[in-house]
């Protein structure tokens, strides 16, 4: 079947009311879904899933594909509105998002998270339907030494996140790795660190960490200082950005969806590395470089490409091997299966119409993301005006509520307290908390291929330099160290 | 936010990592990580990656104490001084809240618990509007509950007195 055959075939399956129709609700859904706190991209997905038992296959899969887009969009709202990632991939929106709306530019921060949303997800799509074939092909080549040495290159971005202070990052980051490690080893089952509490056994719950560590300091510096934010401007302001921002962030919003697209496509990365490696980037190369993390446009930018770039390229893994790149493409691939599609190679000759009627579906989705995010940023930005007073005390039970419905575990709203505490504490020392959760997403993966690694190879080191992938994984681990290194020797400006 | 004065800081927070490393090594990994004794190779034992940590942390600890700290500028303006005990006092009492919500969730339940959270926060706080403090602390958990429970189909825990349908 030709190229021009295959997007016919794609058409005549998406080429109805229905296929569109499902796409638009996921997206509305997804949005909704990403801007509440504590429920996250992933939490609707898996909501959405029972859904689409009744449907149409390409269009189950078309309104679970929504949810996920619209979803990682929408956790950029309440990032920049109440610095609360509603997704964990919007962790790095935070840190420049949250500071615009402080200064009274939240319409202006939010604007720019949904063009640089829709530009990444439009070069995501047009990534996978380029170099689908490609690109899985190289990520297959990865074993864990492979995984070890990339995830270590991952983590000189925490240099890129650390603030004021390199050393303090390194030290918040070591906290991160640390806490990483509580739970069952990941080689013999024993006990670390649990206390004989099998709630630990798991290890701590990702969601009641992040919510901990971003939100409830806010809740508690609230009790600080009461009135501290009386007089302080947090109005929406301009109410969009304008072209020329939009044109001096251009390079970095394309960079950043690359950043996506390239991690997207490696299994087990994510949306926040992609984010937070993205934001980093532009930090290191901007000129705006000293106002980062102070209310800068092209952080927002950064940040909000290098997560959604991920959100196409993830389909790469799932569509052309059948592996799941992240935690929601293990949803959508259970869609598929109920469907009874069996994602892989063969589902390129067999399922054609389906793959090509899904790459025509995430195409359009980029147009209807512009259109339900300019509602949505519209709608939800009224929570800025909310009086602090009373919108503190929402996202505190708001935080009690999804941290728990994550597991359904009660210990999770205690850790994410307890979290809680310990970002505020960090805040005070002036400790950033970015690089703390990076270190603690990479810590177990980071781990776990260091020794699966140690095992394949009976304890030989050199299994870390085996190929051309790990020496090109170290390279560039070397390369930003010693970028880094200049960075902290070059006297700064004043 | 209020942050600690920047002087001597980097010290400070250098001298209490190289502590923690110290009780990190040699006492919470020896008495809270189990190995199995058969290990032929070190790598490969659950202890290797906490010491490493425990290592690095102690590295970094040095690190912080011997490096001559740059000039940092605060973007929140210059420390108060003397900030008094209140804003400690209030951080004690929003622990209290906190510590209370936990003992509460599955007594009462969340609803009712997150209910009375809301309210006592909103007021501690200091809310100039009361009445929309209240409504919201009625409305927004049994919201959250109605889309949880019913839509999401999540056991919220319904607690000992009086159950919602």
């Amino acid at each position: 079947m030709s190229f021009y055959d295959s997007i016919l075939a794609g058409l005549s399956l998406v080429g109805n009311v229905d296929a569109f129709l499902s796409l638009f609700i996921g997206i509305v859904v997804g949005v909704i879904g990403g801007a509440i706190p504590g429920l996250s991209a992933t939490m609707a997905v898996a909501l959405t899933l029972p859904f689409t038992f009744p449907m149409q296959p390409i269009n189950g899969i078309l309104l679970l594909l929504g949810v996920y887009k619209g979803g990682i969009f929408g956790g950029s709202i309440p990032a920049i509105l109440i610095k609360t990632p509603g997704t964990p991939a919007s962790s790095a929106t935070i840190l420049d998002g949250y500071p615009l709306a402080e200064k009274g530019q939240a319409g202006k921060a939010l604007g720019m998270a949904l063009w640089a949303s829709c530009t990444a997800d439009v070069v995501s799509n047009l990534s996978l339907i380029l170099f689908a074939g490609w690109l899985a092909s190289f990520a297959l080549n990865f074993g864990p030494p492979e995984f070890f040495a990339l995830i270590f290159f991952s983590l000189t971005i925490i240099a890129g996140v650390s603030g004021d202070s390199l050393l303090r990052g390194a030290l918040a980051a070591m906290a991160g790795l640390i806490l990483a490690t509580v739970g069952l080893d990941l080689v013999y089952g024993t006990n670390r660190f649990t206390f004989g509490d099998s709630n630990l056994m798991g290890g701590l719950n990702f969601i009641a960490v992040l919510i901990g560590l971003f939100a409830i300091p806010e809740v508690i510096a609230m009790a600080w200082d009461p009135t501290g934010h009386l007089g302080k401007a947090r109005s929406l302001g301009k109410s969009w950005v304008t072209f020329r921002e939009y044109k001096d962030s251009f390079f970095s919003i394309i960079r950043g969806s690359m950043i996506g697209v390239i991690l997207g496509s490696i299994p087990g990365i994510g949306a926040a590395p992609s984010a937070f490696l993205s934001y980093s980037e532009a930090r290191r190369t901007s000129k705006n470089k000293a106002n980062f993390g102070k209310g800068e446009i092209e952080g927002v930018a950064a940040a909000e490409a290098g997560n959604n770039g991920v959100a196409g390229a993830t389909l790469i893994p799932l569509l052309a091997l059948g592996v799941p790149g992240d935690v929601i493409t293990a949803i959508i691939i259970g869609a598929f299966m109920i469907h009874g599609l069996q994602p892989g190679p063969m589902m390129f000759v067999l399922n054609v119409d389906i793959i090509y009627g899904l790459f025509i579906g995430l195409i359009v989705s980029s147009v209807m993301l512009f259109a339900v995010g300019s509602v949505a940023i519209r709608a939800f930005r009224y929570v800025a005006d909310v009086p602090k007073r009373i919108l503190m005390p929402a996202v505190l039970v708001l935080c009690i509520y999804g941290v728990f419905a994550v597991n359904n575990n009660m210990f999770d709203v205690g850790v994410m307290f307890v979290m809680g505490w310990l970002g505020y504490v960090m805040n005070r020392t002036r400790i950033p908390a970015a690089p703390f959760l990076i270190a603690f997403i990479l810590g177990p993966l980071l781990e776990d291929n260091f020794r699966q690694s140690m095992l394949m190879s009976g304890g030989d080191m050199a299994v870390f330099v085996r190929g051309p992938i790990t020496w090109a994984f170290w390279t560039f681990s070397l390369i930003a160290l010693v970028a880094i290194y200049k960075s902290v020797r070059a006297p700064k400006t004043p | 936010m209020d942050k600690v004065p920047f002087k001597g800081l980097n010290r400070w927070l250098g001298v209490f990592t190289l502590l923690f490393s110290a009780f990190f090594a040699f006492y919470a990994i020896p008495n809270w990580v189990y190995s199995p004794s058969n290990i032929r190779n070190i790598v490969l034992s659950p202890t290797f990656w906490p010491y490493v940590l425990a290592g690095i942390s102690a590295l970094a600890g040095v690190a912080l104490i011997i490096t001559k700290q740059p000039p940092e500028t605060d973007p929140d303006g210059p420390e108060s001084a003397d900030v008094g005990l209140r804003p400690y006092l209030r951080l004690i009492v929003m622990a209290l809240i906190m510590g209370l919500t936990m003992y509460l969730l599955p007594r009462l339940g969340m609803v009712w618990t997150t209910m009375l959270t809301f309210v006592v926060t909103a007021f501690f706080f200091g809310t100039r509007y009361r009445i929309a403090a209240v409504v919201c602390a009625v409305l927004i958990p049994l919201i959250l509950y109605t889309f949880f429970a019913h839509v999401a189909g999540v056991a919220i825990p319904q607690g000992n007195f009086v159950r919602l349908p």
